[in-house]
């Protein structure tokens, strides 16, 4: 094996999900963290001062964002910058909040300054070749080596479900399907819709609005109670809230709506599911269908995992799906464990 | 693994506190036994060894004293550079007290020599006052002895004339002097004052200063990887051929990603 072998320092492996809303590393001296996406720069010499920093991240450039100029460089999924050489400022701007991001990921990994540090990092399917060298030129600069992988592909790497494998990730923005049959899925692999978290949030409101009459609430409230008792299928408890009607707290029952509301996701996972299928390998859809793996924060809907396989069964003619114990750091967890079993010379070689 | 005995020895020496026989003698201590450090040493060493030998056997223990060995150096050395650290932020804020002392002294000098000043400007113009006064007094008692022996028309109209043109022209003198050494005074009170906001604007920096240095966190040191060394597949891996191959897979897209971004 290479010289590395014999130095004493140790080895930092650091998994890392690069999302559009959050960006999670796990890591293998045990550290787990998530921060939101998120960059802000102080936007003039005053908010500088009083701030007492260069760049914020996470939830404190969400907080103090009004002194700030604030970048979401996953936006979409994808990074912004494109490495063009008629790059413009914006452009330059994001790049920088998206190498920012990074290192930033990497410190809360809190690795120790004499140990190698191999990061593998899941990046969004559909990033384009040129976005993803981007994500990779802002990496390099933080660790030793550095390798980048589809995040569907991390996912499922994380149960050893290497191959033939439907990974469905339910986000804030949209809900992403991708078939796996190798590395890195292509085009034709890969079914996106925008119904996802927010889109259940905008029915749940509608739907209180419409059956509680004067009841006040925000956005957020309703994201919380979703959170709470998201379920579809059969509840297992009444999701009973209190609710201010003109500053009063009121009491609701909201179970009906909120089942309704996360409803709204089956249908276009199993439009999803059956285009996949259907322009698969004749020979190998009936073991696609029962690797379907639910992933994403959305996924922490209850009973969803049972209301595919029973939509599955009624139109596909059957179907097995798991949801990933851990939807927050499964693509987290999965880099990791691909990270750990990369041989040594290829991460020499990639130095 | 020469380093290792001589680290062990420091790293014992640096634990050991120092006391006088005197004081043991006070204590009611006799005598007492020596322990060489050498001794301690070996003593440390044979007793890694002994409990490694009750559960390990051959080259298998040789490995795992000599990873602990390695692990104790590094964990002194890493020691080491953290104390490093620690010294330089203390440095840093030893001297921004130090600054922030020195700029209290001289604030306070400076208050002091704007008090005097403006106290012994009042008395300086008191005492001229009083000067000039008196001789204005004297010159009108000459004017009127001397128009009494000239035996003029009455001296109350004399006494009158004389006053009435002596103040005027004092009034007059004293009023343009006054102003010159006011704006003379005014200046240097000015100046005065203006050191002091400067100074009072220093003091205020170096105190934030002094407490972004004591809001920075005692360094992060890091926390170890529980992976001395780089891992890859085991051996007796589930699908242990087809990772070896999707590892393949991703090493050569990632390659061809590094050469496109260099190119
Ligand atoms: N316990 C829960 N039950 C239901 N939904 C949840 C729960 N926890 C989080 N969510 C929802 O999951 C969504 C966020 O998921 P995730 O963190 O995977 O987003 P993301 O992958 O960053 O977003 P996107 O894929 O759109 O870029 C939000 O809509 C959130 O409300």
């Amino acid at each position: 094996m290479t010289e590395s072998k014999q130095k004493d320092h140790g080895v930092l492996y650091i998994g890392m999900d690069l999302g559009t809303s959050r960006t999670s590393i796990s890591a293998s001296n045990g550290v787990r963290e998530t921060i939101f996406s998120v960059v802000g720069y102080p936007k003039d010499v005053v908010s500088q001062k009083l701030l007492k920093k260069d760049v914020l991240y996470g939830k404190e450039a969400i907080d103090k964002r009004l002194s700030l100029k604030v970048y979401k460089p996953l936006e979409k999924g994808v990074l912004k910058y494109t490495g063009d050489a008629a790059m413009d400022g914006e452009a330059k701007a994001n790049l920088k909040a998206a190498q920012d991001l990074i290192g930033e990921a990497i410190r809360h990994a809190r690795p120790r300054k004499d140990e190698l540090v191999y990061c593998v990092i899941g990046a969004p399917a559909e990033a384009s070749v040129k976005n993803r060298a981007a994500i990779v030129e802002a990496a390099r600069a933080h660790v030793d080596s550095v390798m980048l992988c589809s995040e569907p592909f991390s996912v499922a790497y994380g149960l050893d479900w290497l191959e033939d494998v439907l990974v469905i990730d339910i986000g804030a923005g949209t809900t992403d399907l991708c078939r796996m049959h190798g590395t890195m899925p292509e085009e034709t692999d890969q079914v996106m819709y925008d119904v996802a978290g927010d889109a259940v949030d905008a029915e749940l409101a509608r739907l209180v609005a419409e059956s509680c009459p004067g009841a006040q609430f925000t956005v957020q409230m309703i994201k919380e109670i979703k959170e709470r008792y998201g379920f579809v299928g059969d509840s297992a408890e009444r999701a009973v809230v209190e609710l201010p009607v003109a500053g009063k707290p009121t009491t609701f029952d909201l179970t009906q709506q909120i089942g309704k509301a996360c409803s709204i996701l089956i249908d276009p996972i199993l439009k999803g599911i059956t285009k996949l299928v259907a322009t698969f390998d004749p020979e190998f859809q009936q073991k696609l269908k029962n690797r379907v793996l639910l992933a994403g924060g959305g996924s922490m809907v209850k009973g969803l995992d049972s209301a595919v396989e029973k939509a599955m069964r009624e139109r596909l003619g059957g179907g097995k799906v798991v949801r990933i114990e851990e939807p927050i750091y499964g693509g987290a967890n999965g880099a990791l464990k691909i990270a750990h079993d990369m041989p040594a010379d290829y991460w020499e070689q990639l130095k | 693994m020469g380093g290792f005995k001589e680290s062990l020895a420091a790293a014992v020496r640096q634990m050991a506190f120092r006391t006088s026989l005197d004081s043991l003698k006070k204590k009611g201590v006799q005598q007492v036994s020596v322990l060489g450090i050498d001794r301690i040493v070996a003593l440390v060493e044979a007793a890694v060894h002994r409990s490694l030998r009750s559960h390990l056997v051959g080259i298998e223990r040789e490995a795992v004293a000599d990873a602990t060995k390695e692990e104790f150096l590094r964990l002194l050395r890493s020691n080491e550079d953290l104390q490093r650290q620690k010294s330089e932020i203390e440095r840093l804020k030893e001297r921004a007290e130090e600054e922030i002392d020195g700029l209290r002294r001289e604030l306070a000098t400076r208050h002091q020599e704007l008090q005097l000043r403006l106290e012994q400007g009042a008395q300086a113009v008191a005492d001229r006052y009083e000067g000039e006064n008196a001789a204005i007094a004297q010159r009108v008692g000459e004017v009127l002895r001397s128009l009494a022996g000239a035996g003029a028309p009455t001296v109350a109209d004399a006494e009158a004339r004389v006053v009435e043109l002596v103040l005027d022209v004092v009034s007059g003198e004293r009023r343009s002097a006054e102003e010159a050494r006011a704006a003379l005074r005014d200046r240097e009170v000015e100046n005065l004052q203006r050191r002091i906001r400067k100074l009072n604007d220093a003091l205020g920096q170096t105190e934030q200063r002094l407490q972004e240095v004591a809001a920075m966190k005692s360094v992060d040191d890091g926390i170890s990887s529980i992976y001395r060394e780089v891992q890859g597949l085991r051996p007796g891996e589930v699908q242990a051929q087809k990772k070896k191959e999707l590892m393949a897979e991703i090493f050569k897209a990632n390659l061809e990603l590094q050469r496109k971004l260099e190119g």
